[in-house]
C-alpha cells in the first residue's frame, strides 16, 4: 500500500510536470500563430489579409511581397515614349499634386471610400512622352502582379497615380509608394505597388483577366455594391464610378 | 419577263418590308407601371399610353457607324449593339433616322405588355444562368437570346446591355434594360427597374433603341 502510495505520487509529480511543459509549449506556440495571423509586423513581407486595421477597407496581393524601400525605390517609365527615364519618390511627389475622394469598389462585392492623393497620368506623360503608337501602359508591380489599361481610359479626369492615402503616405498594404486610382473600374484594375509602367501598342490581358473570370475591360457594372464603411448594406449601383455614397 | 418582274417586285419591295419589320408598333391603352417591393422602380400605378413604335433590336455598331461614319468597333462586331455612347449621340442618331428616343413608360410597356410581366417573357428567372464565372459584359449578336422577347415581340430588353430613354430623374437620364451576363446580379433586370445615369456617360454596358 506505501509502494503504491509512493508510485502513484511519483507517477503524479511526472505526468503533473510533463502536463505543465505540454500546456506552456502549447500557449507559447498558440501565440506566434496568432502572430501570423493576425499581422505582417516584423516580418519583411506584405500579402492579403483581411484582418485588424484592413477590416474597413481589405486588401489583396497577387502574391506577397517584399516590403518597398521608398529610398531605393525607382518608378521606371519604358516602351513606347520619346524620353523612358526613371524617377524617385521624391520626385514622383513633386509632380503637380491633385487630392480626390473616390471609392474603390472591388469585384467581390464590397467598396470603401478614401481620399487619394497623387497627380493625372497626363503631367507623367508631358514628361515622357509617348509615341503615337502608344496605345496604352502595362503596369508591373511588385507582387508580379500585372494590368494593363488603355491611355484613354487612363487620361479619364477622375484617374490618378496616388502616393497618399487619407493624407498619409501609402501603407505598404494599400500599394506603397505608388498606385492607381480608376474609380470607374473594379478594383483589380487599380494595381498596386508600381515598380514599371511600359507603353506598350497593343491591348494586354492583366494578371486576373488573364487567368481568371475577371473583364479585360473591368468597368463597374449596374449590380450591388456592400460598403465596408456602411455595415455591409446592400446598394443599387448604376455602374461606373460610385459617386452618391 | 415574268422572272423580271419578280425580281423587280421583289428588289422594290424587300427593302421596304425589311424596314417597317424593324419597328413595332405598340397599341394604344393602358398598363401597369412600376413596381411597389422594388424601391429603385417608380410606384405601381396604371397609365394610359397612345399608340407608338419601337425599335425591334437595339442599335447595332454597323448602324450606327452609317450615321457617324467615324464610329470605330472590333472587327466581327457589326452585329453587336452599340455602346461607349452618351445620351446627346444616342438622341442625335435617332433623330437622324426621323425617330427619337422612347419615354420610359413606353419603353416600360413594350418590355411587359399589358398583363404587367416582370420579365418580358413572364414572371419567372430562367432556369439557365448566363456566364456565371464572369465579371464582365459578353456582346453579342443583338436578338441572339429568342428567349428574351416581350408580349410585343420587341427583342433584348431584359438581357444584352442596358439602353438611354428621353426620360430624367433627379438631373439625370433613366436607363432601363438589364444585363442577363452579370455574374452576380441576375435581380437586375426587371422590367421595372431603372437606373439613372449622367447623360455624358459612356459605358460599355449602355447603348439604346429608338422610337417613334
Amino acid at each position: 500500500m506505501r509502494t503504491l502510495e509512493k508510485l502513484s505520487r511519483r507517477l503524479f509529480l511526472e505526468r503533473g510536470f510533463w502536463a505543465t511543459a505540454t500546456l506552456l509549449w502549447s500557449l507559447l506556440r498558440g501565440s506566434t500563430v496568432a502572430q501570423e495571423l493576425h499581422s505582417y509586423e516584423g516580418t519583411d513581407f506584405i500579402g492579403k489579409t483581411r484582418e485588424g486595421k484592413y477590416k474597413f477597407f481589405y486588401i489583396n496581393f497577387w502574391k506577397p511581397l517584399r516590403r518597398i524601400n521608398g529610398e531605393a525605390w525607382r518608378l521606371k517609365i519604358t516602351g513606347l515614349c520619346e524620353s523612358p527615364q526613371s524617377f524617385t519618390l521624391e520626385q514622383i511627389k513633386s509632380i503637380n499634386p491633385k487630392t480626390q475622394s473616390s471609392r474603390m469598389k472591388c469585384v467581390e462585392c464590397w467598396s470603401a471610400r478614401a481620399s487619394w492623393s497623387g497627380f493625372a497620368v497626363r503631367e507623367l506623360e508631358e514628361i515622357v512622352k509617348p509615341l503615337p503608337g502608344a496605345r496604352g501602359i502595362l503596369f508591373h508591380c511588385g507582387d508580379d502582379y500585372k494590368e494593363y489599361l488603355s491611355r484613354k481610359d487612363l487620361n479619364q479626369d477622375q484617374v490618378i497615380l496616388a502616393h497618399s492615402m487619407n493624407g498619409h503616405p501609402l501603407s505598404d498594404g494599400h500599394g506603397f509608394p505608388l498606385r492607381l486610382i480608376a474609380p470607374s473600374k473594379y478594383g483589380y484594375k487599380n494595381p498596386k505597388a508600381i515598380l514599371e509602367m511600359e507603353y506598350v501598342s497593343e491591348h494586354q490581358a492583366g494578371t486576373w483577366s488573364k487567368i481568371g473570370p475577371y473583364s479585360p475591360d473591368g468597368t463597374i457594372l449596374p449590380g450591388t455594391d456592400h460598403p465596408l464603411e456602411l455595415g455591409k448594406e446592400p446598394r443599387r449601383i448604376s455602374g461606373g464610378e460610385i459617386t452618391n455614397y | 419577263m415574268k422572272i423580271h418582274g419578280i425580281i423587280f417586285i421583289f428588289l422594290t419591295v424587300f427593302p421596304l418590308i425589311s424596314f417597317a419589320s424593324e419597328m413595332v408598333e405598340i397599341p394604344a391603352g393602358e398598363f401597369v407601371m412600376g413596381d411597389d417591393h422594388d424601391r429603385y422602380a417608380t410606384p405601381r400605378h396604371t397609365m394610359h399610353l397612345d399608340r407608338f413604335s419601337i425599335d425591334l433590336y437595339e442599335v447595332t455598331n454597323e448602324e450606327f457607324a452609317k450615321q457617324f461614319p467615324g464610329h470605330a468597333f472590333w472587327k466581327g462586331a457589326g452585329s453587336h449593339p452599340v455602346t461607349d455612347i452618351n445620351w446627346h449621340e444616342a438622341q442625335t442618331y435617332c433623330a437622324k433616322r426621323g425617330k427619337r428616343l422612347p419615354k420610359e413608360e413606353e419603353w416600360e410597356k413594350a418590355a411587359r405588355g399589358d398583363k404587367a410581366r416582370i420579365y418580358p417573357w413572364g414572371d419567372k428567372l430562367p432556369r439557365k444562368k448566363a456566364h456565371t464565372f464572369y465579371s464582365g459584359l459578353i456582346k453579342r449578336r443583338v436578338g441572339l437570346n429568342k428567349k428574351d422577347t416581350s408580349p410585343y415581340g420587341v427583342r433584348d430588353m431584359a438581357g444584352s446591355v442596358w439602353e438611354w430613354t428621353g426620360s430624367e430623374v433627379e438631373g439625370k437620364k433613366v436607363t432601363r434594360g438589364g444585363l442577363w451576363n452579370f455574374h452576380l446580379e441576375y435581380e437586375f433586370s426587371k422590367t421595372f427597374d431603372r437606373n439613372p445615369v449622367a447623360s455624358s456617360d459612356r459605358l460599355p454596358f449602355l447603348g439604346f433603341r429608338c422610337a417613334r
